[in-house]
């Protein structure tokens, strides 16, 4: 592949040097507390030091993970018709509306036009899933890009009764069930950037924004979500919110 | 004794006492009070100096509408007493007085006439014209309300947005406003309704229907309604109602919205109507009502329709004596009129307050019947006792958020006043507002609105039908008209001479002013508005705006429909600047290696909307660094673009001057982007990665316009490629140096060599076991390797290259450094060096326009045009003669004219002389030429040079 210079898991370890993948708010996070540990080559933050604050946070208020490490492609196809095969054969059947985002293949599948789309998955699963992807892009007719974005956008997860009051210190993207419900995705402006949300669960939101600005997204959810009482949550706690499952939605005929 | 006993429907808890100070002297009061009914209660009748004259004024609304109260809490000025709730430990003190608010000495402006009407500053003050910066510092220094505190820390508090998307919004919590919201949430809509009072409720609440109001609240509740109290909607911005509540700003977004904002009882015009103890007949009602403090002993009450008569039963009640009331209407009293007269009370029809009398407060008032001027007819005056005076000219629909949503006003003769109509889409008026001021008919008009802002977005709840609202219509128009209001004269006074007859009394606007105004040619409402200000201070004429026109419309002969009315803006309220900025945290790209440069003591400055690291303490050793051992830079701002397809590089050739299509894989060509003007726009290098892949770079500060710029075309042209933006995803480093190769050696297996990897090679490899794409490349101008990878390695691998580089004497080098270090091999800025009018061939870069290309690409016609004539200035470089390092933006100067300009200037250390490039005339554009510059009125003479000061031939980059 040519384009593994975008690709933070093509980095190996040699007899002197181990890179670790870090995000970008990691330094905040830090500094916030946080206790890390190394999975699947990301340098990634666990736990603050307090689980019953954590749960408190997930529970009642608010709380919000960096979870910038999960794994992130961008595909882009010449031809819708292609994308959505593409799309079905790498996904089990999965098909894409624009507005929804697709949990399927423990992945979610964002659809920004109908040509392109997003897919973020765990780390673990992004090589088989580019894997999957190219695969299934070798059968296509029309141009396929299968570009790793893993580090073009920072995520954040942001969970607990009071997210959607959190989230309106500094979006207005309309997060309310009846516009947004589960699975519902939407890009927008998130803390003055471009950004995305999908709604992964009741109360359960997922952040996406330029890698650029992990550190002031973070400084600027923190900033409001301390105010609400919530806290920063490590990725053991985000557990304890499921994330919304809806069946695929199976295509009315395969090939 | 102010207390009254409880009544009924009071807010205050009377088990719990709160106490603050007033100009340092303890106030008690009752949880519930406002700060002005406490110290009202208290015994204080003086609240604040006017604006311009310093005149004592007292409590007139009662509901934080006025600024007749208005003190500072806590240091924060500007607050209106009567609609803060007091709080236990308050710090209040007075505004506008000096040295207190019982002995003001600026009361002497009271007296100054004409040395200060309307505009004074414009005719007195204004000579001798040296002294202005004086007179404008004391007329600044005795203007304005309220001081702030001098420290910036203790002026600080939080302030925050919330956004809030609904279906309805609903502006206004009386008993329409109540109605809508319920009847709309019962449909199944999502509601918000914003109240500017401290409980919604509105006027049932002094009216002597609390419990009808509170029932009607907890309905809608129960009905899933969001209530903000406090809470003034500021204003109409295409469906956006900024919602002003303390310290956060609601952002209220609605499919519709339903105005309710219900009416504004007017005062009366006549000398020395602003003494306190003249009061709004419904704020003394409120006063009474709400907080069980009588407002008086002894009232006259004037009123033009039935609220005043009400009020004057109501403060009877509360055991406040009433002497007389002035109904202006003629032709029978109305109930409560006859009511009053069984009890006693004197009844004068036809009449109206003509005077009111007193020193410091009201002593007394003068009644009479008058003529359609409104001058009293002798022999009708009656001269009362009184210490207060309840003044009700009527009411004005509160319509400023209907017409800032473009409804139109227009004046209706039969009440006297202005009314909004042809409402735009989306938005609904309900109650007082559109006329139904009845409570049984605002609460129906507000079912209505509801009903239909609802339907309006077809919701229903659980199935059910929405209401067919024929018969709810039907009914609304059944019910009795409103009764008969008299419109008052424009301003009524006796055949006494002196006394100001106040038309806005935050601005201390008279009569005399509006009238003077028109004199002086600003006969029309929105001049005479600017030129007096009236309506302008903090109440935003809400008691001003209907009298001022109706001086104006006296004065001229005009109409009341052909003055018209001003302009509705917002903010309704006023609102701090620290509400509407929210929080102070500034949107900011930072590069995955940022942390290490703050660790390196980086000073860190904003390049565009990122933070740099401008140097590490040592700009000029840094830049030495570089050409002698070797330097690591951050540059993972640029901006950076895949471009694939098998058609990427007939797209790029299509939007750049130079080709691309033909540039084999591994290889990197600079491009500039040209206009279809032929004007350079940006530039960068460009690497084919692939067959089909193309990596460009453009400036940091031009990404965002080149994505923009890319995709645009590519729509327009509908080729076979694709675009991704992947700036944010790469970090980039550049390092670069004699030393350079060497330490690259240590870090990767890639063959580094000058054979094997040339200037302008592009070569994928790991690096400390990161995948990168490494271009050799020298905007430095020494051998350089420009290293691009993924951006979740960023420090690991600064880290890396800093450790490899240390036995070799590599340094960290930040944008100063840089551009030192780009200018000595004249390698341009794009937007410091060129600006909009900078075509290729000015600044010196000819061969980068390729006209032979086949096809058509952007900019080439005007390119043609320009290829085939001489430019009139050219870009060059040059050197000081002496030390001078000239401004950047200092002017070429020939024979005393400006002919060019310096758009770079730095000294070298290397070179220990003064360089830098400025765009000079043409037949100057050659080596050894003079130029002049001046610089801040200096003159130096510099000499041209056309060549890179620095490896000139490029054989240090090609190393």
């Amino acid at each position: 592949m040519s384009l593994e210079f975008l690709a933070p898991d093509a980095a190996v370890a040699d007899d002197r040097h181990t890179p670790i993948a870090r995000t970008s708010m990691e330094r905040a996070a830090r500094s916030a507390g946080a206790r890390f540990e190394v999975r699947d080559g990301w340098n990634v933050a666990v736990a603050y030091g307090s689980p019953e604050r954590e749960r408190t946070a997930v529970r009642e208020t608010a709380g919000w993970a960096d979870v910038s490490h999960l794994g992130k492609l961008e595909l882009h196809v010449s031809n819708a018709d292609d994308l959505a095969a593409i799309v079905a054969q790498a996904a089990d059947g999965a098909t894409l509306e624009l507005g929804s985002a697709t949990r399927a293949a423990d992945a979610w599948w964002l659809p920004l036009t109908a040509d392109r789309a997003i897919v973020v998955t765990d780390a673990a699963a992004l090589p088989g899933l580019r894997d999957r992807l190219q695969e299934a892009a070798a059968n296509a007719s029309a141009t396929v890009s299968v570009i790793d974005a893993t580090c073009k956008y920072a995520a954040l997860t942001l969970v607990g009764p009071l997210a959607r009051e959190v989230f309106a210190r500094f979006s207005a993207v309309d997060l309310r069930p009846r516009s947004l419900p589960v699975q519902g995705f939407r890009p927008g402006s998130v803390a003055r950037t471009p950004g995305m949300v999908v709604r992964e669960g009741d109360d359960r939101f997922l952040l996406l924004f330029g890698w650029a600005v992990g550190a002031y997204v973070w400084e600027t959810v923190s900033d409001a979500g301390a105010h609400l009482g919530g806290s920063p949550v490590g990725l053991d706690a985000l557990d304890e919110v499921a994330i919304g499952i809806a069946p695929v939605r199976e295509e009315a005929s395969r090939a | 004794m102010t207390r009254l006993p409880q009544q009924p429907g009071e807010r205050l808890t009377r088990s719990r006492t709160v106490a603050f100070t007033f100009d340092g002297k303890r106030v008690e009061g009752y949880e519930g009070d406002t700060i002005a009914s406490a110290m009202f209660a208290a015994g204080r009748r003086t609240f604040s100096r006017s604006f311009k004259y310093h005149r004592p004024r007292g409590e007139m609304c009662a509901c934080g509408q006025c600024s007749n109260s208005m003190v500072a809490v806590d240091g924060r000025p500007g607050v209106r007493a009567c609609g803060e709730p007091a709080r236990d430990g308050m710090v209040v003190t007075h505004q506008n007085a000096w040295p207190s608010l019982g002995f003001d000495v600026m009361r002497a402006t009271d007296y100054s006439g004409p040395l200060t009407p309307p505009g004074f500053y414009y005719k007195t003050f204004i000579r001798p014209r040296k002294l202005w910066p004086v007179y404008e510092k004391v007329l600044r220094h005795a203007a304005g309300l309220g001081v702030l505190r001098k420290k910036q820390e203790d002026r600080e508090w939080r302030t925050e947005y919330r956004r809030r998307h609904c279906d309805v919004l609903v502006i206004g919590g009386g008993i329409a406003g109540l109605a809508a919201a319920t009847r709309a949430a019962e449909l199944g809509a999502d509601v918000v309704l914003c109240d500017e009072d401290i409980e919604p409720g509105g006027a049932l609440l002094h009216e002597g229907h609390h419990e009808r109001a509170r029932a009607l609240v907890e309905q809608a509740r129960v009905a899933g309604v969001e209530i903000l109290t406090r809470a003034p909607a500021l204003g109409f911005f295409d469906g956006l109602v900024p919602v002003w509540q303390g310290d956060t700003l609601h952002q209220v977004r609605a499919a519709r919205t339903v105005v309710a904002t219900g009416v504004i009882e007017q005062p009366l015009v006549f000398p020395d109507n602003d003494l306190p103890g003249v009061m709004l007949a419904g704020g003394a009602q409120r006063l009474a009502a709400l907080y069980g403090v009588r407002p008086g002993s002894a009232a006259v009450v004037a009123t033009t329709g039935d609220r005043g008569l009400a009020a004057a039963l109501a403060l009877r009640e509360a055991g406040v004596e009433i002497r007389a009331v002035a109904d202006l209407r003629t032709g029978g009293p109305a109930a409560d009129a006859a009511r009053l007269q069984e009890l006693g009370v004197e009844l004068h029809q036809g009449a109206t307050v003509v005077r009111a009398t007193g020193g410091k407060a009201l002593t007394g008032a003068v009644i009479a019947e008058v003529d359609a001027s409104g001058l009293a007819r002798p022999g009708t005056e009656r001269e009362l006792d009184c210490d207060l005076l309840c003044v009700s000219g009527g009411t004005v629909p509160a319509t400023s958020l209907l017409l800032q949503g473009g409804a139109k006003a227009r004046y209706d003769e039969t009440t006297a006043r202005f009314m909004a109509g042809a409402l735009p889409a989306g938005v609904f008026a309900a109650g007082a507002v559109v006329g139904h001021e009845d409570a049984d008919a605002a609460e129906l008009s507000g079912a209505i609105a509801g009903a239909e802002a609802a339907q309006a977005l077809a919701r229903s709840s659980n199935g059910a039908r929405t209401p067919n609202l024929d018969d709810e219509r039907e009914r609304l128009g059944a019910l009795p008209a409103p009764s008969a209001v008299a419109a008052p004269p424009a301003y009524a006074r006796d055949a006494k001479k002196g006394g100001k007859a106040f038309v806005d009394l935050d601005e201390d606007v008279t009569v005399k002013d509006i009238k003077l105004s028109i004199a002086e040619g600003y006969d029309s409402i929105e001049l005479s508005k600017r030129y007096t200000t009236v309506t302008m201070g903090p109440s935003q004429g809400r008691f001003s705006q209907l009298p001022s026109i109706r001086v104006m419309a006296q004065e001229t002969g005009m109409s009341m429909g052909e003055v018209g009315i001003t302009t509705a803006r917002p903010p309704w309220t006023p609102v701090p600047l620290g509400a509407l900025a929210g929080r102070p945290i500034e949107p900011a790209k930072r590069s995955a290696i940022h942390g290490r440069h703050r660790e390196l003591g980086a000073q860190v400055k904003w390049a565009g909307d990122w933070r740099r690291a401008y140097d590490y303490g040592d700009p000029q050793g840094e830049a030495v660094a570089v050409q002698k051992a070797a330097g690591l830079i951050d540059v993972s701002t640029l901006g950076k673009m895949l471009v694939r397809g098998p058609e990427a590089g007939a797209f790029l050739d299509r939007l750049y001057p130079n080709r691309f299509s033909n540039l084999k894989p591994g290889r990197i060509r600079y491009g500039v982007i040209s206009s279809d003007a032929g004007r350079i726009v940006d530039d960068g290098t460009i690497c084919r990665v692939d067959e089909d892949t193309f990596y460009v770079t453009t400036t940091s500060s031009g990404a965002a316009a080149m994505e923009e710029w890319f995709g645009w075309w590519l729509a327009d042209w509908k080729m076979d490629v694709h675009l991704t933006d992947v700036t944010q995803a790469i970090s980039a480093i550049n390092l670069a140096g004699p030393k350079a190769r060497e330490i690259m050696a240590t870090v990767t297996d890639l063959d580094c060599s000058n054979d094997a990897f040339g200037y302008m090679d592009g070569k994928r490899a790991l690096i400390a076991g990161v995948p990168c794409l490494i271009l050799r490349i020298g905007f430095v101008g020494e051998v350089g390797y420009e290293i691009h990878y993924p951006a979740a390695h960023g420090e690991h691998l600064w880290d890396a290259l800093l450790d490899a580089g240390k036995p070799h004497g590599l340094r960290p080098f930040g944008l100063e450094p840089q551009r030192l270090l780009r200018l000595q091999k004249m390698h341009i800025l794009v937007g410091q060096d060129t600006d909009s009018e900078s075509t290729p061939f000015a600044a010196a870069m000819p061969w980068i326009v390729k006209l032979d290309k086949e096809g058509d690409f952007i900019g080439k016609w005007a390119l043609k045009h320009y290829a085939e004539i001489e430019p009139e200035t050219a870009l060059v470089g040059f050197t000081m003669a002496n030390g001078h390092v000239p401004t950047e933006g200092a002017v070429v100067v020939r024979s005393g004219v400006a002919a060019g300009q310096v758009t770079s200037s730095r000294y070298s250390p290397q070179l220990d002389q003064v360089i830098g490039l400025a765009w000079v005339p043409k037949d100057l554009a050659a080596d050894d030429a003079a130029i002049t510059i001046s610089d801040e009125g200096v003159t130096y003479d510099a000499t041209v040079r056309t060549k890179p000061f620095y490896d000139p031939e490029g054989e240090v980059l090609r190393s």
